[in-house]
């Protein structure tokens, strides 16, 4: 006897409004059916009313964790179009900002992997950790989501000495706790018995079914924009493909975990070979008539946006195919067969996208009603003295 | 595969049906192939030349015709197929989903955006758009314009 059940558009299960129809014989899920747009924004129409400098920003907020991807992938695209070259440096820092968001981004998703299998301790500690590269961001480009550091032609802030070396020390403390994750990614007992042979995706079906990013890498498929076709600075810069053949989501964690520390080696090797010189050129404001494919490798897997120009100011198309789309076909396949407790953690693994808060500056004072804006530091420092007042037990008092 | 080896094999490979390739840029081939000649030139290019990672499927709205490109990526660049379709009410195109079973959500993205009805596809139901969309409204074409429908309040206004 089989059964139909929905999960979604709203969910506890899921973090972003999707809805997923689940045919179901007792426990094992036997096909599985996904409806989208509860989100759709209309984005691709709104693009060609908007110039090529305001697409910039539209593109930034496609998404609230990959932000940097989109304008870059537009950015790059749209250079090429105006036939403009960035400054070396420009790149540099560009792919910089790159190389940071997918270690945010892959340590945001190990902590829900984390979390989506039981294992609340592993998604605090990769968090927690997620923090020192959301400060560096922070120190780079003035904001933690939506960086807003490119512009048509390079980039628009310049880092100094102070801030290069700081970055090169934190990298030092992330290598070490990264090391520690992956010793208990893949070897923890109890984590590997919870993900090893859930969500199964074989090489051929991972093939056919046109699946991208460490989905794709965990399923034995090398596929990486980042060497297959680079762009910027990807033909000049060391690293190596990261892949799996367990096909499984204990491979998803492995992928992303080795490429941490491939990230932390590009991150070193751009700010020590960081050029000097200009960060920008000056973009003219339209753009020759023509077209252009734009790739580049987010962290859940390839980017495109194609673009056509008239010649005017605006584009004439902007089409965009995010990664998480192009892993839906692969996420109907890892769900059959499987069971029904698996749903958040496969439909996890893929990394769908997730909104990020951001975090508020003007604050007002509950007691007094005053509204002041405070520095990180100051922040800081009065959690830091809250904390130490914290009431112990048999101290406490009430604080109003 | 280096550019000019793919622009030789798409020749042989596709013979007569080819009937326009260029190299813009480095990495990027466009090729053209008739309307007619599409799944043929799909398979050939799956079965001989390798073609099997479908990025995603464009179209774009050139007044009377619409141009769908087909994005593919390899380890070397990206191959762009092209072909176009007239614009009539009800243009059909054939489903690739035969030869590419991973480009069915593009196709169904095609289908909701520009109005062309995908013959063949496995699965013809509506994908972004919500199911109330009114019937003949398609929001990439050109000619689509956003209308804000009247606010009605419940009770009427005073």
């Amino acid at each position: 006897m089989k059964f139909e059940i929905p999960i979604g558009p709203q969910h506890p299960a899921l973090k972003e409004p999707i809805s997923l129809r689940m045919t179901v014989e007792g426990e094992v899920i036997r096909d599985a059916d996904i409806r989208l747009g509860y989100n759709h924004r209309g984005l691709e129409k709104l693009a060609e009313e908007k110039t090529w400098i305001q697409n910039i920003y539209l593109t930034e907020r496609i998404c609230g964790i990959c932000s940097h991807s989109h304008a870059t992938c537009y950015v790059q695209g749209v250079e090429k179009l105006m036939d403009i070259v960035p400054p070396k440096r420009g790149l540099y820092l560009r792919f910089l900002v790159a190389e940071l968001e997918r270690v945010h981004s892959h340590l945001l998703w190990l902590g829900v992997a984390g979390h989506e299998a039981g294992f609340d301790t592993f998604f605090m500690y990769t968090w927690r950790d997620r923090e020192i590269v959301m400060d560096i961001l922070e120190i780079i480009s003035g904001n933690r989501v939506h960086y807003a550091i490119n512009t048509l032609g390079g980039v628009r802030r310049d880092l100094d000495e102070g801030q290069r070396q700081h970055i090169l020390g934190q990298l030092d403390t992330l290598r070490q706790r990264t090391e520690y994750y992956f010793k208990i990614g893949a070897n923890e007992p109890t984590f590997v018995a919870r993900i090893a042979g859930v969500g199964k995706l074989s090489k051929e079906m991972a093939i056919d079914l046109c699946a991208v990013g460490p989905t794709a890498r965990a399923s034995d498929v090398p596929r990486d924009v980042r060497r297959d076709d680079p762009y910027g600075i990807y033909d000049e810069t060391p690293f190596e493909v990261c892949t799996a053949d367990t096909c499984d989501v204990l491979g998803r964690v492995v992928v992303r975990v080795k490429e941490l520390f491939q990230c932390y080696n590009l991150i070193e090797f751009m700010l020590k070979n960081l050029p000097s010189g200009e960060v920008k050129v000056k973009a003219p404001r339209r753009a020759k008539p023509g077209e252009v494919v734009s790739r580049y490798e987010a962290p859940r897997g390839e980017n495109m946006h194609y673009i056509v120009s008239s010649g005017a100011d605006k584009p004439e198309r902007l089409k965009v195919r995010a990664p998480t789309l192009a892993n839906y076909p692969a996420t109907v396949e890892m769900l059959k067969n499987g069971f029904i407790a698996d749903i958040p953690l496969i439909f996890a693994a893929i990394d769908p996208c997730i909104c990020c808060a951001e975090r508020t500056v003007e604050t007002v004072d509950l007691r007094t009603g005053e509204e002041s804006t405070l520095r990180f530091s100051q922040l800081r420092a009065l959690a830091k003295e809250r904390f130490e007042k914290n009431p112990r037990k048999g101290t406490g008092l009430w604080p109003f | 595969m280096t550019d000019q080896d793919i622009m030789d094999k798409a020749k042989s490979a596709l013979g007569e049906r080819l009937l326009e390739i260029t190299n813009p840029a480095p990495h990027r081939t466009f090729l053209t192939v008739g309307i007619q000649d599409l799944v043929a030139a799909m398979e050939k290019l799956k079965n001989e030349l390798g073609f099997r990672y479908l990025v995603t499927i464009s179209g774009v709205d050139k007044g009377d015709v619409f141009e769908i490109l087909y994005h593919f990526g390899y380890e070397g660049g990206n191959l762009n197929v092209r072909t176009r379709v007239p614009k009539s009410p009800g243009t059909h195109l054939p489903s690739i989903c035969s030869v590419i079973p991973g480009a069915v959500l593009y196709e169904r993205e095609l289908q909701d955006m520009f109005g062309i009805v995908v013959d063949n596809i496995p699965d013809p139901r509506r994908l972004v758009l919500p199911d109330d969309w009114p019937e003949g409204n398609f929001p990439l074409r050109k000619d689509w314009k956003f209308e804000r429908p009247p606010e009605v309040i419940p009770g009427g206004k005073k």
